[in-house]
């Protein structure tokens, strides 16, 4: 009797829940059909209001509110609401939960690997339908001009950064570039010159340097690199050698002889106490470099990023730098070759089912990427380097650049030295997984560096600890 | 007479016994208090340090160097941590948020309580163990199961999901039964008898009697409310729907996305503050209400 | 107990309650079960048009995971250790605040401190005390440019300072710092709960020891244990179920890495599953009913352990 209640109970309960289930199911998100242009074109007459996360601090948010205020001049029936979802991860999580209930905003921030995994739901819009149109619009101060981008305005961008977008394996354009950095060689200057010492332009040079600041200055720690993935990368970059590639069965192919080489050489500088990492230190290696001489561990190289430049500074003695700080491209394996990492923020728009929200967002990336004022002053506020080549001679941005020195003015030097090496920039593949190989090279660097190996072993070693991160990616990537 | 004698005599065999103890007695009050202090001193330290990171300048946070006290005690830090944030508003939503769902959350729970502690009814014990064993499952397992619900519900970015899916507590619930098991139950018989109902039973006797653990309860609740972050964070997009956790936590990247660590310290020390204040002045129910909960577990 | 005549008032008195949990606990956890059995359950790919089927693939990749072997192993080891360290340095505590007259209070009241406080944040100020900086620690070009609190004074006491938490730290010195942390931090709840206990404990058992001249330790193993039984048995229970979930304490110390370098080697399983909550639902779903299968058992047999070993 009681047994037979209890089972009826569940019974009903478990049905009201499958009942349940379905209902949802069949409520799972779907996302927006592909973008197809309208017959007409944009239609300036409607109202639409366009949804932006980004990660911009409360300068940046003044720089934009104001552009957005001139973007309205244009296209006053445009509504932009923008978000400060705090850090890229933030907008990354928030967007992909976002997606599974068809909540995306129309416009976000977005790292290459973001827009891999927003388009495992294939929730990204591509960008050559918009880029190739040449339907024209008809902005509110009459002036009339295609939807899409001028050969002038494709020819503008910065040729690596532009290229960063169609990355993704498919050939396709995913994302615009909106403001970007890269990695440069930070030195003391003072001291370089004081000893005579020639900024290094190749590895072997850097090891020289290495070896020569020890003698001079045996306790310290000559060079801190920042990020261990982004050496990992740029030297595969430099030597030419497989890292990722976005197509095939196996993804990761960094799991060679060429790059366990470079690994072991580092390995063995680390040894020799010639350089740390930022994971290995804790911090920012920035807070080596402008540590005073004298104190034990300091550092007279730094390699970071190009928008930390102000935390490559050190602080005033008296009124005064204690040393001035030089800027200078990274080592490279063939400095006639120079290869240089980009990274910073790009744009990408979310597939809509009302493709005037589509265009109205394209409209607005577009604006924001192409519009010199817009980019010079983002660039002034932000210390990163603008995407657009004709910012260089704006008045106002190329008065800004001449001030650039190694002391109160060093974001503008390290913008400087970023715009210097425009030929430079390249770019890797994007593609699920792509972040999983970024972290496990990193990481890789750092455990091979610390660990404690006889020195029969190291090969050994090294060669497991590829072995590991190559599975540990597969692992991430559902393998 | 005789047994006044007898009285005097054992207090004097206590005495003695005492005599013998009282040097061992003074010395362990000596350990006991050593003890008691350095244990003070470790559960203290980590607000102190705190506190002093809040104090000092990036550069030298930066450098970790582990000065005891800031050699530049940096006031603006916490005019900064409070102008970053929205605070009124943050404020404003937060109280609203804790005060609503602490109100609608205590209706609950003694209503539920009262009924696992008072009424009698089939499958009562079944249904009580099974709500317990959910307090098993890691809560995160929840989340995005509970993010598809609220958006298909479409409350997002309304105070109703930051304040309905948390309403129900086992935690709090398993709490107030257990004080109102303590009750005796004569009480509730006699009302009965007296033809009182559930609810006046529940309001004049129960209630007051279990005051402490609801005051507890109020308490968690808000320090819920003043806590929370991850779900507040996936659920609004509105910047005026923020809590002050969230708001304050947003408010300090610079332009590179680096943090102002001794901002943030700061910012910490301003959220917890309220809290440490409230427990200041209702340690004694707090303290009540988490204990009672273990007697009898 | 009272047979109430309106059975019906019983339910309506829970209808809220019960409402409320069906859609927002119950559900979640049917919709996790049916999740943890759809391998490769992945949110976005079945938004982008793939399919799953039914099977126990994920809970075979959660096993044979060599990671999620090293987070279950971490996890057993941090409640072995942390629960009885907390539970007797609560009990002793307990014991000295309870022996205590002047300035008892004002101890409680700083002891309970930790439960106010939120565990990420006060993680990130336990890391700086551990905290040591420089590079080649323990190798032939040691270079130390400055340590946390923690390494001053074991060099003051002329020590070798110790990498407790840095890169190159070793799995020991991570453990012991995580020791230190969760029993700073489990410490408020057991103390009061023991404290509770041992104030309604009635004095006249103390009387009759005293009289006996019964040694303190005596008394405290054979009277104030004893007493106390049902607290420290809920003490040890909750704190087990706690441990179970382990997971912000690490995050404060270690980050959203949960270790040093990147091998997640802190990992719990609440830290597993957070891990792959983004990305591979199914796992995390199968993680987590693992999750619920162990807490289940172990509590389980503290129950029944407890029943049999506690005094009432």
């Amino acid at each position: 009797m009681k047994f037979r209640k209890i089972l009826v109970s569940v019974l009903l309960a478990v049905a009201m829940l499958t009942s349940m289930l379905s209902l949802f199911s069949c409520n799972k998100a779907k996302v927006a059909p592909e973008f197809v242009m309208p017959e007409n074109g944009f239609d300036t007459s409607k109202k639409v209001t366009i949804t932006f996360y980004h990660t911009m601090g409360a300068a940046l948010r003044e720089v934009l509110d104001a552009y957005i205020i001139e973007f309205n001049k244009l296209y006053p029936n445009i509504k932009i609401e923008h978000k400060q979802v705090g850090s890229y991860d933030d907008v990354r999580k928030t967007i992909s939960t976002e997606i599974t209930v068809g909540d995306q905003p129309n416009i976000a921030y977005c790292y290459p690997d973001h827009v891999a995994l927003y388009n495992m739901a294939k929730a990204v819009q591509t960008l050559d339908v918009l880029i190739d149109s040449d339907k024209t619009v008809t902005d509110a101060l009459g002036n009339e001009t295609i939807i899409g981008l001028t050969q002038e305005q494709k020819d503008d961008f910065i040729q690596g950064y532009y290229e960063e977008g169609r990355e993704f394996g498919d050939g396709k354009m995913y994302t615009l570039p909106l403001s970007k950095s890269t990695e440069v060689l930070y030195y003391n200057k003072t001291f370089f010159d004081e000893h005579g010492i020639q900024v290094p332009k190749t590895w072997d040079e850097l090891e020289a340097v290495c070896q020569r600041i020890k003698e001079i200055d045996p306790d310290s720690i000559p060079l801190g690199y920042d990020s261990e993935a982004n050496w990992f990368i740029t030297m595969c970059e430099q030597l030419g050698s497989d890292y990722t590639t976005a197509n095939g069965d196996n993804n990761f192919t960094f799991n060679n002889e060429t790059n366990r080489s470079f690994v072991k050489r580092f390995r063995e500088w680390y040894k020799k106490g010639y350089v740390t990492t930022q994971e290995i230190h804790g911090a920012y290696t920035s807070s080596l470099f402008t540590m005073a001489e004298s104190e034990v561990g300091n550092s007279y190289m730094s390699i970071g990023s190009s928008a930390g430049a102000s935390h490559q500074r050190p602080k005033k003695v008296n009124g005064a730098y204690p040393f001035e700080v030089g800027i200078a491209t990274v080592p490279q394996v063939d400095a006639n070759n120079p290869k240089v990492i980009s990274q910073g923020p790009s744009l990408c728009i979310f597939k809509k089912s009302d493709p005037q929200e589509v265009l109205a967002s394209w409209l607005f990336i577009k604006y924001l990427t192409t519009k010199v004022e817009f980019q010079a002053q983002f660039s002034m506020a932000s210390g990163y380097i603008p995407v657009i080549k004709s910012v260089k001679d704006n008045p106002i941005y190329a008065e800004y650049l001449n001030k650039a020195d190694g002391g109160d003015f060093i974001t503008t030097l390290s913008v400087k030295v970023g715009l210097e090496q425009e030929n430079a920039y390249y770019t890797s593949p994007a593609f699920n997984g792509s972040s999983v190989a970024r972290d496990q090279v990193g990481f890789l660097i750092q455990r091979c560096f610390v660990a404690s190996w006889k020195d029969s072993e190291v090969d050994a070693k090294i060669k497991a600890e590829f072995d590991k991160a190559v599975k540990e990616c597969n692992y991430q990537i559902g393998k | 007479m005789a047994d006044n004698m007898n009285v005097t005599l054992q207090e004097k065999d206590m005495k003695k016994v005492g005599a013998t103890q009282k040097v061992t007695g003074v010395f362990a009050k000596i350990l006991c208090y050593t003890f008691l202090f350095l244990i003070a001193i470790i559960v203290l330290f980590p607000f102190y340090w705190m506190i002093i990171s809040s104090l000092k300048t990036l550069a030298e946070y930066k450098l970790s160097v582990p000065t005891l006290f800031p050699k530049e005690i940096i006031w603006h830090n916490y005019v900064e941590a409070f102008e970053a944030a929205n605070l009124g508003t943050l404020f404003k939503n937060t109280v609203i948020v804790g005060v609503v769902s602490t109100i609608l959350s205590l209706v609950i729970t003694v209503l539920s309580a009262f009924a696992f502690a008072r009424l009698e009814f089939k499958g009562k014990n079944t249904l009580f163990a099974a709500l317990l064993a959910t307090m098993m499952i890691p809560g995160e397992l929840f989340t995005i199961t509970n993010y598809q619900t609220v958006s298909a519900l479409d409350w997002k970015d309304t105070y109703t999901v930051l304040i309905v899916p948390f309403l129900v507590s086992i935690f709090y619930i398993y709490l107030l039964r257990q004080n109102f098991m303590q009750i005796p139950n004569e009480l509730y018989l006699a009302a009965k008898v007296d033809g009182t109902s559930d609810l006046k039973y529940l309001w004049k006797v129960m209630i007051p009697l279990a005051l402490p653990t609801l005051i507890s309860i109020t308490i968690l609740k808000m320090m819920g409310a003043w806590n929370s972050y991850m779900w507040p964070k996936l659920v609004t997009n509105d910047t005026n729907m923020e809590l002050i956790t969230n708001g304050l936590r947003n408010a300090y990247s610079d332009a590179s996305g680096d943090t102002n660590f001794p901002v943030q310290m700061a910012a910490v020390a301003i959220v917890s503050a309220p809290l440490f204040l409230v427990f200041l002045f209702l340690r004694k129910y707090i303290m009540k209400g988490v204990s009672r909960s273990g007697i009898k577990g | 107990m009272v047979e109430s005549k309106h059975k019906w008032k019983a339910w309506l008195y829970l209808a809220p309650a019960i409402v409320l949990l069906l859609i927002f606990t119950v559900w979640p956890i049917f919709n996790t079960v049916h999740v943890a059995f759809q391998e490769g359950y992945n949110e976005l790919s079945l938004i982008g048009g793939e399919s799953t089927k039914y099977g126990f693939g994920n809970f075979v990749d959660v096993v044979k995971y060599p990671g999620f072997v090293t987070a279950l192993k971490n996890t057993l080891l941090l409640c072995v250790l942390t629960v009885p360290i907390s539970t007797i340095l609560a009990l002793v505590i307990a014991v000295c605040l309870n022996s205590i007259k002047p300035l008892s209070r004002f101890l409680q009241t700083i002891y309970f401190l930790p439960y106010v406080t939120n565990s990420i944040a006060i993680g990130m100020v336990f890391a700086a005390m551990f905290n040591i900086v420089g590079s080649n620690i323990g190798g032939e070009a040691e270079l130390i440019t400055t340590s946390g609190i923690i390494n001053n004074v074991i060099e003051f006491f002329g020590g070798e300072p110790v990498n407790w938490i840095n890169s190159g730290s070793s799995y020991w010195a991570n453990i012991t710092v995580m020791v230190v942390y969760i029993v700073w931090n489990a410490l408020p709840f057991k103390i009061l709960i023991l404290l509770g206990g041992l104030q309604s404990v009635n004095k006249q058992y103390y009387d009759a020891a005293k009289v006996d001249g019964t040694s303190r330790f005596r008394v405290f193993t054979k009277i104030t244990v004893p007493l106390l039984s049902p607290m420290l048995a809920y003490v040890v229970i909750t704190g087990f179920i706690g441990g179970f979930k382990e997971y912000s304490s690490i995050v404060g110390i270690f980050g959203d890495d949960m270790g040093h370098s990147g091998n997640r080697e802190m990992d719990t399983m609440v830290g597993y599953i957070q891990d792959n909550i983004d990305r591979w639902q199914g796992r995390a779903s199968a993680a987590a009913l693992i999750l619920f299968g162990i807490i289940f058992i172990v509590t389980m047999i503290n129950l029944y352990v407890s029943k049999k070993k506690t005094h009432y």
